[in-house]
């Protein structure tokens, strides 16, 4: 059976969403067609103002509406020390653990096996920080992962020749697991349980 | 572990089937193609494996339904279990634990030793064949050999890559060459300790098959030289290193790795003779089942608790003595078997629980 086509292009665009199958894509797109007109369009407003007015902060890297974001410019936070982590969620899993110190958002998930390269990765505000003396640690929040393995060495590398001492969240994270999914507590203890990178 | 229940819904040629077992041995007979190996294989399933048989879980769907269901009710430690697993064409896969729902990869998920006449060539067979033996059991018994495994392969593959973009020199190649050297040598060290228990055990089980005539040996083969009179991760790490750093032209030009766990095999001697060239092909045979009678028993060893033992149509391929030698076994034995055949002729089965399945149902 063939759908109309605006609402099958509906559903060609819900289903590029994660977790959404085209079961589900076809039950929302449906569903959607039943709800009050303004709150579709406020929905379709939402998405188009996030675009335009959330970016990376150009400091740090973790998502904001105003630059540098207010991570950045809080000035009580730890400046001595900063977090590495892949992605904007994972900030957002860390900040709940009451940690108090700087980000360094990534932006962007590495893999080497589909021919990414190490050094396309831009470090260059991270670089600057640790080049100024100012961090004392930095902790790096990978996945636990094979990929994760590879960003923290490469990471590792890049602060120590400046240095500066590195350790990773390493206690209590479920092997293979996404930092995003880890609850509160368990996450806590990663921070305490961190230790000494390499050597 | 035993399963006292089990129920399966849509499963290939079965349509609705509940089956009782007993906690020992119980034969399913049927035709080929009336559905005993698709009960086995269901049984299979539950350890969260992919099917021995396919690699599309829409191969396993009764042919005119939308999903398939296996449930079973099992033991194990005195601990009760009740597991489900649900495919669905638009779902995917789901497996459930005591109402929650879990990984495949989860650890408590049923464990199962598989035997089939394919493990007949163990001896013989490719080195490929060996290692799948090896990481079956190892991955059922350690989590941490599973992850290891998994990361392995990985880093195998990403390493074949930049050697075949021509990286060697760059800074990813050290990273992931560091990473897979350390994977590589904690995959061997699992796997040397797990044949040093294992070896032994599978002496004991060869003396009780083979009426004590021979002597089983079994090594583990590395694919690179060691040049010490101990192994540890340092050193396993520093010669691997050492030969593939020697054979790196050779390695730009295959563009692949030469060395590693990935290529290392088990050797099996008979009299300390390698069984595979001089070994009868009845000989070789006693050292297969013994290499899969082994494999419960060090289960046994080093978990506390027997898996389960699937032998799917292996009598066929046995001379008269041997099958009434492994019936004996099966029938005596403290673990959970479920073996399927076409008949079961002039066997003595003792009480072990005997069922006929036909057109996918038991009657
Ligand atoms: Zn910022």
């Amino acid at each position: 059976m063939r759908l109309v086509r605006p609402l099958e292009n509906l559903i060609d665009q819900l289903v590029k969403l994660p977790t959404i199958g085209p079961k589900t894509a076809q039950r929302l797109a449906l569903f959607l067609l039943k709800v009050p007109e303004d709150e579709a369009k406020a929905l379709a407003e939402a998405i188009l103002e996030v675009r335009l007015q959330v970016f990376p902060c150009s400091v740090c890297g973790y998502l904001t509406d105003l630059d540098p974001c207010y991570i950045c410019q809080d000035a009580k936070r730890d400046k001595n020390i900063i977090c590495v982590t892949e992605e904007a969620s994972d900030v957002i899993s860390i900040e709940r653990t009451g940690y108090n110190g700087q980000y360094f958002v990534l932006n962007k998930e590495f893999h080497v096996m589909e021919g990414h390269d190490l050094d396309e990765i831009n470090l260059d505000s991270l670089e600057d920080k640790l080049a100024s003396g100012e961090i004392k640690e930095v902790i790096l929040a990978f996945n636990p992962d094979v990929d994760g393995e590879i960003m923290a060495r490469y990471l590792a590398s890049i602060a120590e020749a400046h240095q500066v001492k590195v350790t990773r969240l390493a206690h209590g994270l479920p092997v293979g697991g996404d930092i995003e999914f880890t609850d509160e507590l368990t996450l806590r203890r990663a921070i305490e349980g961190r230790y000494e990178f390499m050597e | 572990m035993k399963i006292d229940q089990l129920k399966v819904t849509n499963f290939r040629n079965i349509r609705r089937l509940e089956y009782q077992p007993i906690s020992h041995l119980n034969i399913i007979i049927g035709k080929n193609g009336e559905g005993k190996t698709n009960l086995l294989e269901a049984i299979y399933m539950m350890s969260g494996n992919s099917s021995f048989r396919t690699n599309t879980d829409q191969d396993l769907i009764n042919y005119d339904a939308l999903y398939y269901i296996i449930r079973a009710k099992y033991n194990c430690l005195e601990k009760d279990y009740n597991i489900i697993l649900n495919y669905n064409l638009n779902v995917s896969k789901e497996m459930k634990l005591n109402n929650k729902k879990v990984a495949l990869s989860n650890d408590e998920l049923l464990k199962v030793v598989l035997f089939t006449p394919d493990d007949l060539y163990l001896v013989k067979g490719s080195p490929q064949k060996r290692r799948y033996f090896l990481d079956f059991i190892l991955k059922q018994l350690d989590a941490e050999y599973k992850l290891i495994l998994d990361n392995y392969s990985k880093l195998l593959r990403k390493r074949n890559l930049l050697l075949k973009n021509d990286q060697t020199n760059s800074k990813n190649f050290t990273i992931v060459n560091d990473l897979f050297l350390e994977n590589a040598s904690k995959l061997i060290l699992l796997r040397l300790n797990f044949i040093t228990i294992y070896e032994e055990i599978a002496k004991e089980v060869f003396k009780e098959i083979n009426n004590n005539l021979n002597n089983l040996k079994i090594r583990y083969a590395l694919s690179f030289p060691v040049n010490s009179d101990k192994i540890n991760l340092d050193i396993l790490i520093n010669s691997l290193a050492k030969q593939l750093q020697a054979k790196s032209t050779i390695e730009k030009r295959r563009r692949s790795t030469v060395a590693g766990p990935h290529l290392d095999d088990l050797h099996i001697y008979l009299d300390n003779r390698i069984a595979r060239n001089f070994a009868s092909q009845g000989q070789q045979r006693n050292i297969a089942i013994t290499m899969k009678l082994a494999e419960l028993y060090v289960f046994k060893k080093i978990m506390g608790f027997y898996p389960l033992f699937l032998l799917d149509e292996v009598l066929a391929e046995l001379d008269n003595e041997k099958r009434q030698l492994l019936m004996d076994l099966l029938i005596n034995a403290d673990y959970q078997s479920f073996l399927t055949s076409v008949n079961i002729d002039k066997l003595n089965i003792g009480d072990a629980h005997l069922d006929s399945i036909v057109d996918g149902s038991l009657v």
